[in-house]
Parts: structure tokens; sequence; C-alpha cells
């Protein structure tokens, strides 16, 4: 279908000035808020804004597994439904899922499940549901980011928060945090995600035209990025207790902590 | 986790409609009147219109997509608008995955009805070339937490992102299609501004804007999508029935709660400057 406008991008993916389209160096992350609690109904939820990325995340469970025969008499299950709104993208999406979309919700399941105690929840699931609402590149790690939050905020006992991030080359440079023109004009994509209790890594793939020596300081540079989201995830989780704290106390906290 | 469920104790249904015998609500409202309302527009980048809506607790975040498509043979000088519905299962413990149930359909259907058959849409002003390319609008609202009436909600939500729309303006030259460098805006496609306001009914009595727990016991709903001062739909659902002179009180209702409404929340204010 003909739209008016055309999808296009430019070649050149730096500026005069050395600085990135949208006036980024090549390790800044895009402006990333997040909150906890926005979803009344779910048992656990957030909501990320990440660049231009909007995206919602509930966690419903432990609950009944439909169909049942998913079910695992030994420990529960992981589900993970990743969707995206079909005004998300430039070109209307087609509002039932695609193989995409099933395959990102697998990826991001896998990453997710090593820090869940599932063997507690024996005949059970977990079920996460992730909206994005409105995509600009490197939404599956905003996504995984976005989907451990709600774990936490659903009380879920968990070893350690997930952080994702994508690192990808453009023009021959390693930059961090891919936007969605640097994603689909660059070189090459590399999402990666981190467990933090073992600090390894629980999510990769990548895409596209690296060097060997290219690959290790994606790596390198990735850890500094999701260091720096991580703390991110912490505060926006600590918040909505500071903020019960306050009202239960009238306002009068001292806490140090925060 | 609110609580819930699919069925609602009798305690709480007891004491539920013995406020409603006295002209009371259990969140304190007369029976006339809305929840809060809350609205954000133009929240999504990627879409040319889009409104994040809130009634209450219940929240639709709707935004607008467009393609160029040929006309139907019969309006050939028209543009089209389609509307759909989600319900997300991130929205409710209500809600299940898979492809849209009859409650979805009926949401969509319904506030579809609403625009359409008022003077809203000046489907014309979406025509590029007669016979050969005219815009196809896709308003898809997503449900994103669901405490009762998500008609109304729905409602607001759609005109708020019509409201709001910014279109990429189109021409036909040397027959291909071209960008003019302006834009359609909201004031340019919207006339009328329909809304549709949902009545709940149990043990025989009426009320508007039914919460989660109303919805849940309620016998029925009588949904009226009003102009200024015209109906320009009805939609009867559930298992109640109405007599002649509820829907005549309810249709005269309907107009005067939709006037003030409009009014109060002032919807022009969302049109976006392109």
């Amino acid at each position: 279908m003909p739209l008016v406008i055309k999808d296009e991008y430019p070649e050149k993916l730096f500026r005069e000035d050395g600085k990135r389209l949208d006036g980024r160096d090549k390790y800044e992350l895009r402006p990333i808020k997040m909150e906890v609690g926005v979803i009344p109904n779910a048992d656990g939820s957030a909501y990320l804004e990440w660049g231009n990325n909007k995206i919602f995340a509930a966690v419903y469970g432990p609950r009944e597994v439909h169909p049942h025969h998913l079910a695992k008499p030994d420990r529960g299950i992981l589900r993970v439904f990743y969707r995206m709104a079909t005004f998300s993208v430039f070109d209307r999406k087609r509002p039932a899922p695609g193989r995409r979309e099933k395959e990102i919700s697998m990826i991001i399941a896998d990453c997710l499940e090593p820090v869940l105690f599932l063997e507690l929840y024996p005949g059970t699931a977990f079920e996460v549901f992730i909206e994005v609402m409105d995509a600009d590149g490197g939404t599956r790690c905003a996504s995984t980011t976005v989907a451990s939050l709600a774990l936490a905020d659903a009380g879920i006992p968990m070893k350690s928060l997930v952080t994702a991030v994508a690192m990808g080359k453009i023009n021959g440079e390693i930059v961090t945090d891919l936007s969605g023109i640097e994603d689909k004009a660059g070189e090459a994509d590399l999402p990666i995600a981190i467990t933090w209790f073992n600090e390894k890594i629980s999510l990769l793939q990548f895409d596209g035209d690296m060097e060997i020596e290219e690959l290790d300081e994606c790596l390198d540079r990735a850890r500094v990025a999701l260091k720096e989201i991580y703390e991110i995830q912490l505060q926006a989780l600590k918040k909505k207790y500071i903020e019960i704290q306050e009202e239960v106390s009238g306002g009068n906290v001292k806490n140090d902590e925060h | 986790m609110m609580n819930i469920k699919r069925v609602i104790s009798t305690i709480e249904k007891n004491y539920l409609i013995n406020n409603l015998k006295r002209e009371k609500r259990i969140d304190g409202r007369g029976l006339w009147d809305y929840r809060e309302w809350k609205i954000k527009s133009d929240v999504i980048t990627s879409a040319e219109g889009s409104a994040d809506v809130s009634l209450g607790e219940t929240r639709i975040i709707t935004g607008l997509k467009y393609e160029v498509g040929e006309p139907f043979p019969d309006v050939p000088d028209e543009g089209v608008c389609t509307i759909m519905a989600e319900l997300l299962p991130l929205a409710s413990p209500l809600f299940e995955r898979g492809p849209p149930d009859e409650q979805s359909i009926e949401l969509a259907r319904v506030v579809d009805r609403g625009i359409r058959h008022a003077d809203c849409i000046q489907t014309k002003k979406l025509c590029i070339k007669e016979n050969e390319a005219v815009y196809i609008l896709f308003v898809d609202m997503y449900v994103i937490n669901y405490s009762g009436n998500l008609i109304d909600a729905g409602g607001i939500s759609s005109l708020v992102t019509l409201i709001s729309s910014h279109i990429p303006e189109g021409k036909f030259e040397d027959g291909e299609l071209q960008w003019t460098g302006r834009y359609l805006t909201g004031d340019m496609i919207v006339k009328e501004l329909p809304i549709v306001l949902t009545f709940g009914k149990i043990d025989g009595m009426i009320f508007l804007d039914p919460s989660l727990p109303e919805e849940l016991i309620c016998d029925g709903r009588l949904s009226i999508a009003v102009t200024e001062n015209k109906v320009t739909s009805i939609q009867k659902s559930g298992s109640a029935t109405f007599s002649v002179d509820e829907i005549k009180m309810l249709s005269r209702k309907a107009i005067d709660l939709g006037a003030k409404l409009r009014k109060d929340l002032d919807l022009w204010q969302y049109k976006t400057e392109y």
C-alpha cells in the first residue's frame, strides 16, 4: 500500500560535528524513563519510555495454565507475549501477531527464565504481556528491561533484575543504543542482556558485519551502558515504595538510602 | 492487584443495589455522573494521531495510521475510516489472548457506528483523486486497563485521536502520488463531535457510566451516541429489557449529558498544529 511520505533514511548517520543524527555521542544512551505499577489490574506492571519507544509490561501469575497440557508437574512455566500495536511503526502493522513477534517473545522468555525460581511453582504459569505502543529501534531490549521490572513489581522471587541494550555499528563506528534509523541503515545490530546475579549474558543476537575486535569492543561498551540502565531500573522500583512510605508518614521520610 | 473476579459476591451485590436504590453509587458518584476523565493527545510518535484516555481506572490508548487505496465504487470520491479494538490480556485477568472476541468487536462497532452516522468525519476531504486514490484511516484502540465502560472511553479516545490527527497531504502528478508538504489536520477532517453514553441497568435502576463491579452484575446496558441535537446510534446489550418510556427518557438524557460532557472536555483543544 502506498504512503504519501516514503520511509527513507540518510546514508550518513553522523552529523558534521561528529555527533549522531539525534545529537548523541557514540556511547550515549537515549533518555530513559521507567515507572512501575501503572496497570492496576495486573499483579505487577511497568511502563518504559526509551527515546521514542513506549512500552507497557504486565505480569499475571502464578496462575492456571491454559492450555492445560503445557503445565509441568515439577515446575512453573514462564510465558512471554511480545506484541506491537498497529500504529507503533511507520507502515501500519497487521493486528495479528507475526513471526517476528513470536520469535522475540521466545527470546525474551528464555532470557528472563534464569532469574526466576520456577521450581517453586509447579503446575502454574507466569504470563508476561509486553505491548509496544510506539517503536523506535531496540524494542526487544527495552521490552526485556521493562518485563524484568514488571516481574519485580509483582513481588515474584527473583535472583536479580535483567537489563538489555542494543549495541551496533553505523558508518564503521561502534555505537551504544541504536535508534530506529540507525538500526535500519546501519551495518550491524547486537542486542544483549545481562542477568545481574551472575553477571552473565542471557540474551544475545547479532545481525550484520563486524570484525572480531569490534565485537570485543561492543561487549565491553555494553557493560557500561547496562550498568547505567540498571540504576534507572532500581530507582523506578524503589520510587513506588518511597512514595508509599511518604504517604504513610505524611511526607516526613528520613531516608538516606535513596 | 485489584479485586477482580468473574463472580461478584451476593453481599457485595446487595450493597451495590441497596446504594443504587437510594440513588447512590459505591464510589460516591450520583446516578448521572461520569468518573474522572483524563485525556492526553498525540502521545505516539509513530502514529498520525493518538490519544491516551482514562475514565476512572479504565484506560485506552488509540492511534491512527493511514494508507492510500482505491475508493469503493459506489462512493468514488470518499475516503474510508475503520475502527478496531483490542482487549489486551495485559489489561485484565478477564481478557484472554487470541483473535478479537465478541466483546472487542462490539466495542469497535458501537464506537464506529456512533462516529459513522454523525456528520463527523468529512470523507470527501479524504479523497486524493476521484475513482483512483483515497485515504483509508485505521483507528485502533488498545485497552490498557479494564475497569468498566470501555465504550464511552473508546468513543472519546477515537474522537480525540481523529481531532489530533496530522495526515500527510497527497496529490497526483503525472500519475504518481506525491506529498504536497502539508498535512490534513483534525479540524479539516472532523466536523461534528458525536459522544457515546452508556447506561447500565440493575433491578430496574438505571445509571450512567457503569464501573467494573456495576458492569459485572448489571442486567444490561444501553449505549446511545448523540450529536448536539440528534441520536446517531443505539446499542442495547446484555439481557436487560427497557420500556419505551425508559428509552425515551434515556435518549433525552443522553443529549443533555452529552452536551455537558462535550463542554466539560472541550475536545477541540486537542487539535495539533502542523
